[in-house]
């Protein structure tokens, strides 16, 4: 409200404040404080959008919420909060999702400007071609624990949110998890693959089971028997994971017996892998180790206190029991979910026994759901500065300065110029872009013999690329349509493959998603070779794969050095907006004054940097 | 050591409860428990319930501090309501602090929240003794000082702050502050081919200054001759505000704009002649922006000065020594040691 009274803000300034239209994607964290900045500044105009419900976790930090708001929608009671600070302010709640086609391109064009307090990256990367689409300026915000990141978005004068490729999320090779763990994540990852193998979606890429195809073990003539079970996906025929634990009717005793005695004695007939490992110690139930090593800690609350293997037992009974009773029950699968108590008890019980089987230190179930859950600590803080800086990059776009906006870093420690919140230039559009540039374009490297069109939409088109209908037409003289964002119209295409169609090698397929007002040429590369377990990658611009390749090629001939790490990959975390939580000490922060082009080199060489 | 003082020392040795834990989980996950448990035997004066204040009233309250007092005389006026979000904007002619403690406790049940709605000048030392942190705002210098001194005396954390307009400073003395600092090391591993970076506790002791010392240093001596071309202006327009609140006993009033500026102006020339520093170190338009208070100023301002709190009280991370500033038109946040 500091736009009712005349000298705080000048006189233009407090009319563009109090007649802009804001859209606030997000009631969370940054967002109860962006909003409270909001209507205090003076801003009268607002819509908020959020698809979620409150939870006592968010209390400490997302303050227009109360215990007795514990499941009630967070854009509703953050309206209802905020109103009570400035009474004359507008406020629109909507509790649902921005990806929705209902908030299409005429929605977002109603907004002076759009401010993004999301936790994702496919909500980000949603809203970012929502705005490029409807040409409104975005500001985009992100904060990890203590550190946080303000940034501007206008479509042709900066950078796009999806201008420069992220970071990949932390994956690991099939056969450390299957076969020779070494960390704690390995059990615990393994432990939620083996959740939905038992009673979530399965998933062929998750297999739990020891993996006889390991390149480490493969090719030991003394092994001929292990290989022969091998089918050519080099599983071992037998019955599945799920299929196994139906039959015995998920009777505790005998799953402990079959993944922690039989399993693990079968990895141990695969010698080859322990001639430079500790070898594994399968469990009996009835024989459970003594409760060794393990300390009592009296100090620490309940989730902190270490289990011993027979408590892991005892819980881990406990949660299939009662995990199963909820499979019966529903008639559905089961989603993980890290604040459900009993998928956090199996999750953390299974990873422990694992991790003791293979001399891997134990983790207690406080840090287990910290890794399975992927979360970002968070704290009033570091939002709060952030949902300011938000505010004061947001006036500048109001007072058409948009020549003075910045990227602005909140850093743990000071910066050599012992600067805490460090503001850099804004970086140039990348002119290949895969989507604000003209023309868009990218490479896809698949088998054309074994991928499906359901792939090339669902984990392709969809998961990977972010579009969220996308209507795909073959670049021919007969302009097939391959997939058809309505409902019904290309469905008997799904199972088919893309050879099917005549995709080869150097297929253009034009992949349009209207609601995102987003065209793509995607250039379809054949390959055989792609390593176990991979459907497909996703390459980049046809000029940037090109160099990226002779560099390649160069650096291939110079280091000739076997990599057996070989097969399929596990990704960790099932959130894709997994945060640089590195805080070092950052090496050489480029700021503006010292070069002309900073914030990309920053990214390249900042180990905190956090990619929103 | 007050009886008060005795007991909140052992509370802070309890065990955190369930409902804490689930209350607290995103935070503990971040500085740990030991800090979660520190924090809740910490006891904070908030004196000066203006935006500022209620920023870091809201982030200490969240984050589960044992208590806080928000001491303020003052009655809430319109412009307080653009950025203290914790009054009430119909409760204008009330005392502040009486009018913003209501939404202070409702933030957290777990901390007491009590309003005083006293003048901090008729404040004798036995007040300032029941605190481990005293946050002062909205005042003049002279009594900055002086509850600066009886801070040091009482061994009690001192922070004062305040922003004016779209500027906006920060001041800590922590006396000699002992924390845990994290350091990164890479250590050798025998049978690993490369080094293993590893994380380290360090102890670390940062000495601070009273605010006399950080306001009081000579700029013609060699020393700081040499650093006052990278130090920020808004030290120097921190100290024209000071001023101007002695004299005036009120901050820079949009009502009063014209008059104010000039006043700031002529308090600038004279401030920067007796520093024998020249006058366009300080370009006169800050005087234009220090209107009011700016509630995202007050979120950043807040934000940084709460961190520095959770940090001194938990012992934990390098403090941040002894000035931070911002404003709008830099856009930098600004971290300056002066007087150490």
């Amino acid at each position: 409200m500091a736009t009712h009274v005349t000298g705080i803000l000048d006189e233009n300034l407090r009319n563009s404040v109090k007649s802009a239209k804001i859209l606030v994607v997000g009631a969370g964290g940054i967002g109860c404080e962006l909003l409270k900045n909001l209507v205090l500044t003076g801003f009268e105009d607002i819509e908020l959008i959020d698809l979620d419900t409150i939870d006592i976790s968010n209390l400490n930090r997302q303050f227009l919420f109360q215990k007795v708001h514990v499941g009630r929608s967070k854009s509703e009671v953050a309206r209802e909060s905020a109103l009570r600070f400035n009474p004359q302010a507008n406020i629109v709640a909507y509790h649902d999702s921005i990806t929705k086609p209902t908030y299409g391109v005429p929605f977002f064009k109603k907004f002076t400007l759009v401010m993004n307090a999301l936790d994702n990256r496919a909500a980000r990367n949603h809203v970012n071609r929502m705005c490029l689409a409807a040409g409104v300026p975005l500001v985009e915000s992100g904060t990890a624990g203590y550190l946080g990141q303000v940034t501007v978005i206008k479509k042709g004068v900066t950078e796009c949110y999806e201008c420069q490729p992220k970071p990949a999320q932390k994956t690991f090779p099939g056969c450390t998890i299957r076969n020779t763990p070494s960390e704690p994540i390995h059990c615990i990852v393994w432990a939620k693959h083996l959740f939905n193998q038992l009673f979530g979606e399965v998933d062929p890429d998750e297999d739990v089971s020891p993996d006889a195809a390991d390149p480490e073990q493969v090719g030991d003539a003394g092994q001929a028997a292990l290989e022969a079970e091998a089918n050519d996906e080099g599983n071992v025929n037998r019955v599945s994971t799920r299929g196994w634990a139906t039959s015995h009717n998920y009777d505790a005793k005998k799953l402990f017996g079959k993944l922690f005695y039989d399993d693990i004695m079968y990895l141990l007939s695969m010698d080859k892998l322990w001639e430079k490992r500790r070898k594994p110690t399968p469990l009996q139930w009835d024989k459970l180790p003594d409760a060794d090593g393990v300390v009592e800690g009296e100090e620490l609350i309940q989730d902190q206190r270490p289990w011993t293997i027979s408590q892991c037992y005892d819980v881990f009974a406990a949660a299939v029991g009662s995990l199963y009773k909820k499979l019966q029950g529903s008639g559905e699968d089961l989603v993980w979910d890290k604040d459900d108590k009993d998928s956090m008890d199996f999750v953390t019980a299974c990873a422990n026994i694992r991790a003791h089987i293979f001399g891997i230190p134990q983790k207690s179930r406080f840090d287990v759901k910290s890794m399975a859950g992927n979360i970002i600590p968070a704290i009033a803080t570091t939002n709060a500065v952030i949902a300011g800086l938000i505010v004061l990059e947001s006036i500048k776009i109001l007072q058409g300065r948009l020549n003075d906006c910045k990227t602005v870093y909140l850093n743990r420690r000071p910066n050599f110029k012992n600067w805490l919140l460090v503001p850099c230039v804004l970086v140039k559009p990348n002119p290949k872009c895969y989507v604000c540039s003209e023309k868009p374009e990218i490479c896809v490297r698949l088998n054309v013999e074994k991928t499906t069109v359901r792939t090339l939409e669902e984990r392709i088109l969809k998961a990977s690329l972010n579009m969220v209908a996308p209507d795909v037409e073959i670049v021919n003289n007969r302009g097939t349509i391959l997939i058809s964002s309505e409902e019904g119209e290309t469905e008997e295409n799904n199972d088919k493959l893309l050879k099917d169609f005549d995709i080869i090698d150097g297929t253009q397929l034009n992949c349009d998603d209207f609601l995102q007002n987003y065209t793509l040429t995607l250039n379809i590369i054949h390959s055989e070779k792609l390593e176990e377990g991979v459907e497909f990658e996703v390459l980049g611009n046809p000029e940037e794969l090109k160099k990226a390749q002779e560099e390649q090629a160069k650096k291939d001939a110079e280091s000739a050095v076997a990599n057996n790490e070989g097969a399929s990959v596990s990704t960790v975390m099932e959130n894709d907006d997994l945060v640089c939580l590195d805080d070092e000490e950052p090496k050489k922060r480029k700021v503006e004054e010292e070069s002309p082009q900073p914030a990309k080199k920053m990214r390249a060489e900042s180990p905190d940097i956090i990619m929103i | 050591m007050s009886h008060l003082k005795m007991r909140v020392m052992d509370k802070s040795s309890e065990k955190i409860t369930e409902d804490e834990a689930a209350l607290y989980d995103r935070q503990i996950r971040l500085w740990g428990l030991d800090a979660q448990k520190r924090l809740r035997g910490a006891r904070i004066l908030v004196a000066g319930v203006c935006g500022m204040g209620a920023e870091v009233t809201k982030n200490l309250v969240l984050a589960g501090v044992k208590s806080v007092v928000l001491l303020d005389h003052r009655d809430l006026t319109q412009n307080d309501t653009f950025s203290n979000f914790l009054a009430p904007p119909d409760a204008i002619g009330q005392n502040v602090a009486m009018a913003s403690e209501e939404r202070a406790q409702v933030l957290n049940p777990m901390v007491d929240v009590v309003a005083d709605p006293s003048n901090i000048e008729e404040k004798t030392e036995e007040f300032f003794k029941d605190f481990d942190v005293v946050f002062v705002s909205r005042c003049k210098r002279e009594q900055l000082v002086k509850i600066n001194n009886i801070c040091r005396s009482n061994k009690i954390l001192f922070l004062a702050g305040d922003v004016f307009g779209q500027v906006g400073y920060m001041f800590s003395d922590f006396m000699d502050h002992s924390y845990a600092d994290e350091v990164k090391e890479k250590v050798e591993v025998p049978g690993q081919d490369q080094p293993v970076e590893e994380t380290k506790i360090v102890r670390r002791v940062e000495s601070f200054v009273p605010i006399t010392q950080a306001l009081e240093v000579d700029w013609t001596s060699p020393e700081y001759n040499k650093r006052l071309k990278r130090t920020s202006p808004s030290y120097f327009i921190m100290q024209v505000l000071m001023e101007f609140v002695s004299l005036y006993g009120r901050t820079p009033d949009p009502t009063k704009r014209d008059a104010d500026i000039v006043e700031l102006l002529t308090i600038k020339n004279a401030l920067l002649d007796k520093l024998s520093i020249p006058p366009e170190k300080v370009k006169n338009d800050f005087a234009e922006f220090v209107f009011g208070q700016l509630s995202p100023v007050c979120a950043i301002l807040g934000g940084v000065t709460a961190q520095e709190i959770i940090k001194a009280v938990s012992q934990k991370d390098a403090p941040l020594k002894n000035f931070f500033f911002f404003n709008t038109v830099e856009g930098v946040g600004i971290v300056e040691s002066i007087g150490v």
